[in-house]
């Protein structure tokens, strides 16, 4: 019996050690070489810097289509369409496609005219982690709505 | 280093008349390094490099500006719609955060 303890004892020991140790390595070192991007921003920023702390309401009219699972978060693409007129009177004036967790919040601002019919944008973005894309469309009334669906991320994107 | 980069304009569908409204792509080689990326062989730190403005215009007169971040994927593709209003050319013109300016053209050619 004596024996057998010892020998689990040992076990117990080395795997505690070979997990605990470069774990908590691992995250230190990352946190150290975790620069900072040139144009760092966050979501909630990066949203008042747009609105100007004005209210934005959530809209179905604003159609969003992500990948549901990126397996690669280096190539996500992003397509929006808005069910909006593009008239002189009333129009979308800018789509902005935003992310939550990157260390810039924003990805694109796109202003449009009346000359492009339908209010339309795609593009492809890189995203660091799971985490919602969010587009922010700004009307010609000065209203701004959006939507938002989340991204889940297998590799990350920003190494 | 401002060396020529490799972009292209693609209008879909190819077919399109005066009136219709088409997609207007565009793609360009860039590399949109984000200031937080390692180099593989040296081991230092990647300078920030990306496309930051974009200027579609048809004839001169811009339809559709954009303002870019590094979020975007690297060789970046931007796709817009666009009502055919008759011949002319649509010029892409797009600066980078290092100072480099390119642009390119595509001719729109309608059938009748």
């Amino acid at each position: 019996m004596e024996r057998r303890k010892f020998i689990q004892g040992m076990f117990a020991a080395t795997a505690v050690v070979a997990i605990t140790v470069p774990t908590t390595m691992f995250a230190e070192e990352a946190k150290k070489a975790a620069p900072k991007g040139p144009n760092d921003m966050s979501f909630d920023e990066a949203v008042k810097a747009i609105t100007e702390g004005k209210e934005v309401k959530e809209s179905d009219k604003i159609k969003l289509t992500v990948p549901e699972i990126a397996e690669n978060g280096a190539v996500v693409p992003v397509k929006v369409n808005v069910d909006y007129p593009m008239t002189e009177k009333e129009s979308v004036t800018a789509i902005h496609i935003l992310n939550t967790a990157n260390s810039n919040a924003r990805c694109a601002d796109v202003m449009l005219t009346p000359a492009n019919e339908k209010a339309y944008f795609a593009t492809r973005v890189k995203l660091s982690k799971t985490q919602d894309v969010v587009a922010l469309v700004a009307l010609s009334d000065g209203t701004y709505m959006k939507a938002s669906k989340s991204v889940k991320v297998t590799i990350g994107g920003c190494g | 280093m401002a060396e020529a980069r490799k972009s292209m304009i693609k209008i879909k569908p190819k077919k399109y008349k005066v009136g219709d409204t088409v997609k207007v792509d565009f793609i360009v080689i860039h590399p949109m390094d984000t200031g937080m990326q390692k180099d593989k062989k040296t081991g230092k730190i990647k300078p920030a490099h990306y496309i930051d403005n974009i200027t579609f215009s048809f004839d001169g007169k811009p339809f559709t500006t954009m303002k870019v971040w590094e979020s975007v994927s690297t060789n970046p593709y931007f796709s817009v719609n666009y009502k055919v209003t008759g011949k002319g050319k649509i010029t892409v013109d797009y600066t980078d955060n290092q100072g480099e300016k390119n642009s390119k053209s595509k001719k729109v050619k309608p059938k009748e």
